[in-house]
């Protein structure tokens, strides 16, 4: 990958800045050869990677040597992008929004600073991993559980900065952060909370501290590199209910949307709730050519074969209950109970206990496994994530689910989605797998993608998170009096970060001298 | 001499070169066992998450390759370049590692690893 400059930047004032990373890090550390640089591209493009290249990296092992890289990219005009461990995949991965941006790459800053087993949470750096953490807790035998995503490969700091989510009661994972270090992009260090004051003793127990609360303006933004965090984590419950239901039709889903919602916006059910089409099934264990090898989506007939070889309904989802034996026993009741009310079927049930922890589903553990769905089509795998945020009603969720489908079928492309139903909102993650060297496919992936943000748009559904190409789209979409939030977002901006050095475009976020009208470059 | 240091050594003895040869004298037998060691822990740690059996890079290789080629640590036709190739460009459906997240010296050890049984077949490294 050859070099890409930043903009603006000589390449002797680039070397310069360089030089100047290399003795605050070490030589090593400073990663700038074309290997070097295409190891930070984003794999999974479904484009040309060079359209997010990096220039460089650089990895500091401390908040100091953070701070002191910070200062010099001032002093150098030069942009960073902070990655934690660059798992960020179908979402750009470890690549820059700008090319020519220089990685921040703290995958080395990885302590497990704190894990406090009666109050639990646990006070850990971005380059800590989910299987980092995991092994931690389990060769120490601390009864916490941690709440992992689909790709357990990533940080817990990255994914929780990103607003990832899994499903469990802890599955909103920006909700749990409380409290933060973060150096600022002048260079300076604050702690959020309680953590403001030097001796704190609260810091990772109340979120909100003393006047303006400010750990979210820390995520999925480019205000500050957070260097630490504190995450709450899951008490071990005394048992865990694991109910999984199938269903056999698409429209089938707008009666679960309204079972679900109430149950969850009660407490009755207290995880992210994820209702998964067919074709996850498939897609995780074989290949579309054992299916089906005609032009355009999967027909209906396919589609069945798919249901009855692999056992799997139209849509397909899994219920945990989690505490005391007693308290589960009733929620389950409730359970049933508003369940039969709209089908006969009963819950295929498993139950695991503290007392008896090899039966049955217990802790959450990493894998990577659903990544075997990325080989869908063959060749070099690709996949993004198309995900809206829909009120959770039967008709506003059956309407979108069918104009996403469709849209799928005008582009050829074979319809995957997820409903995740969260209490008062539903975030409808859409699956687009591809072959990145079919440039056919390719091209309609991006034709698809375009047409559901603005479909989207249209309906009043904005993403929770997207890729990098498609940030400034997604950010312009919200658009109300005129994009406020965009002036308000540029003028942060341009207060922390005058000289525009950190993660430029982050969201649509674009610092003063790279801004375009109406905040989309 | 650093653990990491010895591990780099051990890995190129493994190859059989005769650069290396010359490097023998310096390592004892408890840190050649330990250099092996090394890359197989490091390969645990770093791909095992994959490519141990029933991994999403060992099920993607059985279906590429055949069941027969699908464990990287049950074939002798890997060498230690390719495998330093594959980790730094990426292949197929695999992301490529960073020099943070998997430095070279830790590279080479798992190479070392992964290429004994075609070495100890009389491959070359």
């Amino acid at each position: 990958m050859s070099l890409v400059l930043p903009p603006g930047v000589t390449r002797a004032a680039f070397d310069a800045a360089l030089a100047a990373f290399a003795g605050v890090v070490g030589r090593q550390w400073v990663l700038a050869s074309d290997e070097d640089r295409e190891t930070y591209l984003d794999i999974y493009a479904a484009g040309d990677e060079a359209d997010h290249a990096p220039s460089a990296a650089v990895a500091p092992e401390s908040t100091e040597q953070v701070q002191a890289i910070v200062r010099l990219a001032n002093a150098h005009r030069i942009p960073l992008w902070p990655i934690s461990r660059g798992k960020n995949f179908g979402y750009g991965g470890s690549a820059p929004r700008m090319s020519g941006t220089v990685i921040l790459d703290l995958g080395r800053m990885k302590r497990i600073l704190e894990v406090n087993e009666p109050l639990g949470y646990c006070i850990i750096e971005p380059g800590v991993g989910f299987y980092d953490l995991h092994d931690y807790l389990t060769a120490r035998k601390i009864p916490l559980w941690m709440s992992i995503p689909g790709n357990g490969w990533g940080s817990v700091v990255g994914n929780a900065l990103e607003r990832g989510f899994a499903a469990t009661p802890y599955g909103d994972h920006t909700a749990n952060i409380c409290g933060m270090e973060v150096v600022l992009p002048s260079g300076d260090l604050v702690r959020t909370g309680m953590g403001a004051m030097a001796n704190s003793r609260a810091w990772p127990l109340f979120k909100h501290g003393f006047g303006p609360s400010w750990d979210q303006i820390f995520v999925q933004s480019n205000y500050g590199v957070v260097t630490r965090l504190a995450l709450w984590l899951m008490p071990q419950p005394e048992e865990v209910l694991t109910l999984t239901m199938s269903v056999p039709e698409p429209d089938d889903l707008g009666w679960l949307i309204d079972v679900l919602t109430p149950l969850r916006i009660r407490g009755v059910l207290e995880h992210p709730i994820g209702i998964t089409s067919y074709l996850s099934a498939a897609t995780t264990t074989s290949q579309r050519s054992e299916w089906y090898q005609g032009e355009g989506a999967i027909p209906e007939s396919v589609i069945r074969e798919i249901m009855s070889k692999r056992a799997v309904g139209w849509w397909n989802f899994t219920l945990r209950l989690y505490g005391h034996a007693e308290i589960n026993q009733a929620r389950l009741n409730v359970v049933r109970r508003a369940f039969a009310a709209h089908t006969r079927q009963q819950f295929q049930i498993t139950r695991w206990s503290a007392a008896n922890p090899t039966h049955g589903p217990g802790a959450p553990a990493p894998t990577v496994a659903p990544l075997q769905m990325i080989n869908w089509h063959g060749g070099r795998g690709g996949h993004l994530g198309f995900s809206p945020v829909v009120p959770p009603e039967a008709g506003r969720v059956l309407e979108q689910m069918h104009a996403t489908r469709r849209r799928y079928d005008e582009c050829g492309i074979d319809y995957s989605s997820t409903f995740y139903v969260c209490g008062r909102h539903v975030t409808n993650i859409n699956l687009i797998l591809y072959n990145r060297d079919d440039p056919h496919m390719t091209a309609n992936v991006h034709r698809l993608f375009d047409a559901l943000v603005k479909d989207s748009a249209a309906k009043g559904y904005g993403e929770y998170r997207t890729h990098l190409s498609y940030m400034d789209q997604v950010a312009a979409s919200f658009d109300f009096n005129g994009h406020a939030l965009q002036r308000l977002n540029e003028t942060v901006k341009d207060a922390l970060d005058p000289n525009g050095i950190l993660a430029p475009g982050k969201n649509g976020i674009w610092p003063r001298a790279l801004r375009k009208p109406t905040g989309s470059p | 001499m650093s653990r990491r240091a010895a591990v780099r050594i051990a890995v190129a003895t493994l190859a059989g070169s005769a650069l290396v040869v010359a490097l023998l004298p310096a390592l004892s037998a408890t840190e050649m066992q330990q250099a092996r060691a090394d890359g197989e822990a490091l390969f645990r740690v770093h791909c095992g998450i994959c490519h141990e059996p029933g991994g999403t890079g060992t099920f993607m290789l059985g279906r590429r390759l055949g069941v027969q080629h699908a464990l990287l640590e049950g074939r002798e036709d890997l060498k230690a370049a390719y495998i330093s190739q594959v980790v730094r460009h990426g292949l197929m459906s695999m992301p490529r590692f960073t020099r943070v997240e998997l430095p070279d010296d830790e590279l080479d050890a798992i190479g070392g690893h992964l290429s004994m049984r075609s070495t100890a077949a009389g491959g070359k490294p």
